[in-house]
């Protein structure tokens, strides 16, 4: 019998532009583009559970120990949906002389009303995280489709990580036309449930830290509405 | 082409057996392999290696599910006694003794087991409802996991073939995503995500 490629891998539609679309985020080994914005830019990070929350604050430590000034700040959820330019704003207001703002958050109502263009997903490395991770995207893209990174947590190794994120993207490809960006993994063996302080992760936060810089993995300004952002340290 | 599936009125104990074999990647996970068609104890269940070194023991029986769980569980226990020969045998385990796993294949699911992969106890336990089709005259086979009707648990049956290690806590589904707008899903979408 002959072989025929895996459906999976054939695309709903066709579009021309796409593998533009994709050779553009490719992470480049060049030099690190310089930051032309000025004042603090802002990583939304959407969390699959709370507890993933120590992602955030770790990856802020690893980004100020490589020279950018970063804080993860709490963005209150379920309220008047604040603009990036707002976010900006309050943080400028607060005096953080911060050049990155982690922002994580439970719900993709959140990323939608800050109507954010860049969010990152901590995804788990399950199926069931997977669909999750892809519902989660599918409502996201039924506003203007914000940038997506995912960050795959808890799988056994490089190619468990690889498999899992792979499923989803070819599966937002496929279904809702939506590329993703690979910003790494951390694997199982570095959760905190199973090494408090390890070495290792820290190196596996720093490569995600990497690939933020180098694909300027942050949110620009869009107009937005003019209601107060409230944050908290 | 046009496809004419309907299904199989017959299918002989060896010949599932060969269709299960080619099947392994679904029954054992991507990259599995073969390491005995047809083991000499009850139930004559088939031996397969996972990608990660796992022994996968595979019982089958389409007429009566309850019969397959059973030799496959005898067979689990005798393969656990076994191991440090076995793993001589076969290189493909590297002799690091891993734990088998249990497959248990039939037309309906054996009485209790979903309650076995609902609690959790059935770590080592994925079970597969199969339909024998024929498709343009070509005999096949549909292989769905049971999932116990929890999210935990479906996780377990669909990822069975790959570590017996526990599973990092944060995986389990969250109380607060409960309150989440989801959108619906085609049918398309939710077969791409049944398995990896």
């Amino acid at each position: 019998m002959t072989s025929q490629l895996n459906p999976a891998w054939q695309r709903r539609a066709v579009s021309s532009d796409h593998l533009a679309k994709i050779s553009a985020r490719f992470l480049s080994d060049g030099p690190r583009p310089e930051q032309t914005t000025d004042g603090c830019q802002v990583i939304p990070f959407l969390l699959d559970h709370p507890d993933q929350r120590w992602i955030t604050g770790e990856l802020c430590e690893v980004l100020t120990q490589r020279g950018q000034r970063s804080l993860s700040c709490e963005l209150q959820e379920g309220g008047d949906g604040a603009s990036l330019e707002d976010v900006q704003d309050a943080l400028l207001r607060q005096g953080a002389d911060k050049q990155l703002c982690l922002l994580p958050a439970n719900s993709p109502a959140t990323i939608q009303a800050c109507r954010f263009d860049h969010v990152v997903l901590l995804v788990p490395a399950s199926l069931d995280a997977v669909l999750l991770a892809y519902e989660r995207i599918k409502l996201l893209s039924q506003q203007a489709a914000p940038d997506i990174g995912i960050v795959m947590v808890g799988p056994r190794d490089q190619h468990a990580a690889w498999r899992y994120f792979r499923k989803l993207a070819v599966g937002t490809l496929r279904f809702l036309d939506i590329p993703l960006l690979n910003l790494g993994f951390l694997p199982q063996q570095v959760m905190p449930e199973h090494s408090p302080a390890n070495h290792h992760r820290h190196n596996y936060l720093t490569r995600i830290s990497e690939r933020l810089l180098r694909s300027e993995f942050y949110c620009r300004c869009r107009p937005g509405t003019t209601t107060q952002a409230r944050l908290a340290r | 082409m046009k496809l004419r599936i309907k299904s199989a009125p017959h299918c002989d104990r060896e010949e599932l057996r060969t269709l299960l074999i080619d099947a392994a990647d679904e029954l054992a996970g991507e990259n599995s392999c073969l390491l005995e068609p047809k083991l000499p104890w009850d139930g004559h269940p088939i031996l397969l290696a996972d990608a990660e070194g796992h022994p996968v023991l595979v019982s089958f029986d389409l007429a009566d599910s309850q019969a397959a769980l059973v030799s496959g569980l005898h067979a689990t226990d005798q393969l656990a006694v076994a191991l440090p020969w076995v793993n001589q045998v076969y290189a493909t385990l590297q002799q690091r003794q891993k734990a088998p796993h249990l497959v248990v294949v039939s037309s309906e699911p054996p009485p209790g087991g979903e309650a076995v992969l609902r609690s959790g106890s059935g770590a080592g336990l994925t079970i597969f409802s199969c339909r024998v089709l024929s498709v343009n005259g070509d005999t096949g086979i549909l292989l769905e996991p049971l999932d116990g009707g929890a999210p935990a648990a479906r996780a377990a049956a669909t990822t069975l073939a790959h570590s017996t290690q526990p599973t990092v806590p944060d995986v389990a589904p969250p109380a607060p995503r409960a309150a989440e707008t989801v959108p619906s899903l085609s049918d398309e979408e939710r077969a791409y995500f049944q398995q990896l």
